[in-house]
């Protein structure tokens, strides 16, 4: 009998030391299944000792998981995550100032003052135009968000919905900041008027303008950048005005418990190494030195992004969401 | 004492033994997580209070947002049970051919993944879809009409297993009897098949309505600017990072199963049982008019899922979908799933443990309702039916708060594949205590009662006669379960770790990704993983003398 206890135990030991052992971290990201799989090669390349474990969810999935794990958290870093989620309070709470090696070269718009998280990446807003429904109706290419508003889109464009969609949040809160608060809400109006319906998810829009849907996809510059390479009929439109955007940032969570291998991921993640692999997908990368990918530039993102981004305040876009939701919810929601 | 004396109270202890054990069982995994979904919609900034109620309730368009859910709900019920009640006549009540093939093609939706609904329905139904270009019309599925479609084909399977359960067994002498007595078919219909299968039929529409109620993924997709209280839920938890806003919004999901209980408990008291100790079982005769109907009928049902899957497997051999329909096998062979198809045994791993434990828990807790009227037995079935309105989203993340501990006994098994088993159990509790009480309702307790004269413990009651009864019955729950826990995405979401990812997970991160194609690539092969079990199973049955499992729909 008492063997068997202690084989019990031996076993219930084994089972728990299974968890977390030196040379492993576990990732939570919100960066897309293709992009980890590459940067994670790069990353091995040249730290071929520490593996790590990713799990990947949509932002907003993400965020509750990691709210609702706070007591106990399973993951030693936050990696591509957006920072509009990030400044929330109770994740910084989580999380543990950390300077990555050579943070200082970084452009301090990118990185908390604390230090707490640090933005290597980015996605932007971006129209996805399907060439050939609007050849068929005989519509003309928009190029920019006033362009919009011509009577002839009526019933053509979908919308990510903010209240639901970081995307559709990004693309509302530029809007206002850029054109002013009055301006920014009667063109909001105005647009409604055109708008087939709001959709409640930010890559949708797109999906839809490809599956020729709608004319107009107002989405995010990577799923369409994805669709061109594929073949799609699509074409993607950078709104003159200047592109709302996102910033993705990563982070080193208090809890973890095994920061060595933790600070060695986030030390890499600003590397030029780091650099080039983002470059392959990514618009916007927060550091010097990267040239973007063939597919983005065939797509027609510019060389220079910084040209084509609209300046966005990320901390007053963090602290009004709840205000510009309800009233968005009050005056545009159907 | 006398021995006759003291076998009843073997028996007693060996109910309440039972009764107690399922009990437990439901207060750890329903009652506990629910509870802290109630504290966290009582949390508040400065303590604990009604401030998110009053919140919610005052919010702009709250009260519109909840009429669309219950026009919604409602539409899906009283459509579905009508379709699933004809589709189970046609499959019980009458002789019509290919009654094998009806059975599976209905079970479809249940072991489809999620994507296929939004791939499959948009190809048919959109604007550019197959319908509206062939026809050249311009129907618009975006909206109410669209969130009704795809919840009737999804719940449709659910309400058949429960129909058909409730259908399949009947007393011919009844209807002999009728038939003697002058009543003609119109009359028997009305005066003996409805009211025999009432609790069968209410139990699916509670259930259809709940399903109904509770899903969100469907408006998302299809739903356009129609939103319901599940997408007020999704924009709380997920799109602004508030769990007691959203939690108030469950709570008040929950009040229709409370109302549903209640009904079903006086229903219950009417209901009586089918198969008496003398019952001959009723077989179909021929009848070339009524069994050609039939046959139509099923077809038409059955044919719009069909066309939804179908549109799924054909995604999944075109290049580029919808644009480049070229054919190509690239999609299997090299598949940009990160984990390759190690996700995919997980799944199957996973969903065998929930069908076993699904079957066992399922069956106790329907026994202990039928043994038990008091305290026990009603406890079951309250705390029983409450998961069927719980959004797997909220489900899952409860589990979080309840089972995620540095230490203590559930440390050792979360981040398990037991512990998502266990979710997909509790997630789907309700549909299988449902269906498995439907069956052991129909048995007449003059079983129990002959058996216990003749001096039979409960056990040898339960094993001799009640089990070999249900058989079919828990073959079709446990198959349920699995086909379930294969695909289900909303709640284990919260629970899978980078060791135990599940297939339908790689789906969703494929579909997410863009690669469209891909995702449908890994969906056929779910299907494709599910179906083999099925034919799996027929061998061993077959190998093992027994027939293959009748109502396992």
């Amino acid at each position: 009998m008492k063997r068997f206890v202690t084989g019990i135990l031996a076993a219930a030991a084994m089972m728990v030391g299974a968890v977390a052992h030196a040379g492993e971290i576990t990732v939570y990201t919100s960066y897309e299944e293709d992009e980890v799989k590459a940067y994670l090669q790069a990353f091995n390349k040249s730290h071929p000792d520490v593996k790590v474990n990713v799990l990947r969810l949509s932002t907003g999935d993400l965020g509750a998981r990691m709210l609702a794990e706070a007591s106990n958290p399973k993951h030693d870093v936050i990696w591509g995550w957006a920072v509009t989620n990030m400044v929330d309070p109770r994740i910084l709470e989580l999380t543990e100032g950390y300077a990555p090696k050579a943070v200082d070269k970084m452009n301090a718009r990118f990185r908390d003052p604390q230090n707490r998280w640090v933005a290597t990446t980015g996605y932007m807003a971006a129209f996805c135009v399907n060439t050939d429904v609007l050849a068929k109706k005989n519509l003309p290419m928009p190029t920019s968000w006033k362009d919009l508003l011509n009577p002839k889109y009526k019933g053509e464009i979908v919308m990510p919905n903010p209240a639901s969609s970081g995307t559709g949040y990004l693309q509302v809160v530029a809007l206002l900041q850029g054109m002013g608060e009055d301006a920014g809400w009667k063109y909001l109006k105005e647009l409604d008027g055109n708008i087939s319906q709001y959709i409640k998810s930010g890559s949708r829009p797109c999906r839809m303008a490809i599956a020729g849907e709608a004319a107009i996809g107002l989405s995010y510059e990577f799923v369409a950048i994805k669709a061109i390479a594929g073949g799609a009929p699509i074409k993607m439109v950078i709104p003159s005005e200047g592109a709302g955007y996102e910033l993705e940032a990563n982070a080193l969570m208090k809890a973890s418990k095994n920061k060595v291998d933790a600070k060695t991921f986030l030390d890499w993640s600003i590397t030029p190494e780091a650099v080039a692999a983002y470059n392959a997908y990514k618009g916007i990368v927060t550091i010097p030195g990267g040239k973007i990918s063939d597919e983005a530039m065939k797509a027609g993102l510019p060389a220079d992004v910084s040209t084509v981004l609209f300046k966005m305040d990320f901390d007053a876009s963090a602290k009004n969401r709840d205000a510009i939701l309800e009233r968005w919810k009050k005056d545009l929601e159907r | 004492m006398t021995s006759r004396s003291l076998r009843l109270d073997a028996d007693r202890v060996f109910i309440a033994a039972i009764g107690l054990a399922i009990v437990v069982l439901l207060l750890v995994f329903v009652a506990w997580p629910m509870l802290i979904i109630v504290g966290k919609s009582l949390t508040t900034k400065t303590g604990f209070g009604l401030d998110n109620y009053w919140r919610v309730f005052g919010g702009r368009k709250f009260a519109t947002v909840t009429w669309n859910s219950f026009a919604v709900s409602t539409t899906v019920t009283v459509i579905t049970v009508a379709l699933a009640f004809v589709y189970s006549y046609a499959l019980t009540r009458s002789a019509m051919p290919f009654k094998g093939a009806f059975r599976f093609l209905a079970t479809l939706p249940v072991f489809a993944p999620s994507l296929v609904q939004g791939i499959g329905l948009i190809f048919l139904f959109g604007r550019n879809g197959l319908i509206n270009t062939t026809f050249d019309l311009e129907i618009k599925i975006y909206g109410f009409w669209g969130i009704v479609i795809a919840n009737v084909l999804y719940s449709l399977p659910q309400a058949v297993l429960l129909i058909s359960t409730a259908l399949a067994v009947a007393d011919a002498r009844t209807y002999e009897a009728a038939t003697v007595l002058g009543a003609g078919p119109v009359r028997k219909f009305f005066d003996i098949t409805l009211p025999s299968v009432k609790f069968g039929l209410l139990a699916a529409a509670f259930l259809v309505f709940t399903i109904a109620l509770t899903d969100f993924g469907n408006p998302m997709v299809i739903g356009a600017d129609y939103t319901v209280l599940a997408n007020d839920i999704y924009n709380q938890v997920s799109g602004q990072m508030n769990f007691q806003l959203g939690s108030v919004v469950a709570i008040v999901l929950l009040a229709p199963a409370l109302l549903a209980f209640q009904i079903e408990r006086i229903a219950n008291k009417r209901q009586f049982a089918l198969v008496a100790d003398r019952s001959v079982p009723l077989a179909p005769k021929k009848s070339p008019l009524f069994d050609a109907c039939m046959f139509v009928a099923a077809t038409l049902i059955v044919l719009p899922i069909v066309a939804v899957i179908g549109m799924v497997v054909y995604a999944s051999f075109v290049k580029g979908w919808p644009y480049n329909l070229t054919l190509t096998l690239d999609n299997y062979l090299n598949n940009t799933a990160q984990n390759g198809y190690e996700p995919l045994v997980n799944s199957v791993l996973v969903s065998l443990i929930a069908a076993v434990i699904g079957v066992v828990t399922t069956m106790a807790a329907a026994f202990v309702i039928r043994r038990d009227q008091g305290v026990v037995g009603r406890m079951v079935n309250g705390i029983g039916l409450l998961p069927a309105a719980v959004p797997g989203m909220v489900l899952g993340l409860a589990y979080i708060f309840a089972f995620n501990k540095a230490t203590g006994p559930f440390s050792l098994i979360y981040d398990t594949l037991l512990m998502l088993a266990l979710c997909n159990v509790f997630h789907y509790f309700s549909q299988g205590m449902l269906t498995a009480s439907t069956s052991l309702r129909q048995i007449s307790s003059s079983f129990d009662e002959a058996s216990a004269c003749l001096g039979g413990r409960v056990v040898d009651t339960l094993r001799l006669v009640t089990l070999p009864l249900v058989m079919p019955t828990l073959l079709a729950v446990g198959i349920f379960f699995f086909m379930r826990s294969m695909v289900t995405l909303s709640g284990i979401i919260f629970l899978v770790s980078p060791g135990t990812n599940l297939a339908a997970v790689t789906v969703m991160l494929l579909d997410d990704a863009g690669a469209t194609t891909h995702a449908a690539a890994y969906s056929t092969l779910i299907m494709l993983v599910v179906i083999g079990s099925l034919v799996l199973l027929n061998l061993v049955l077959r190998l093992l003398g027994k027939d293959a499992p009748r109502a396992a729909i």
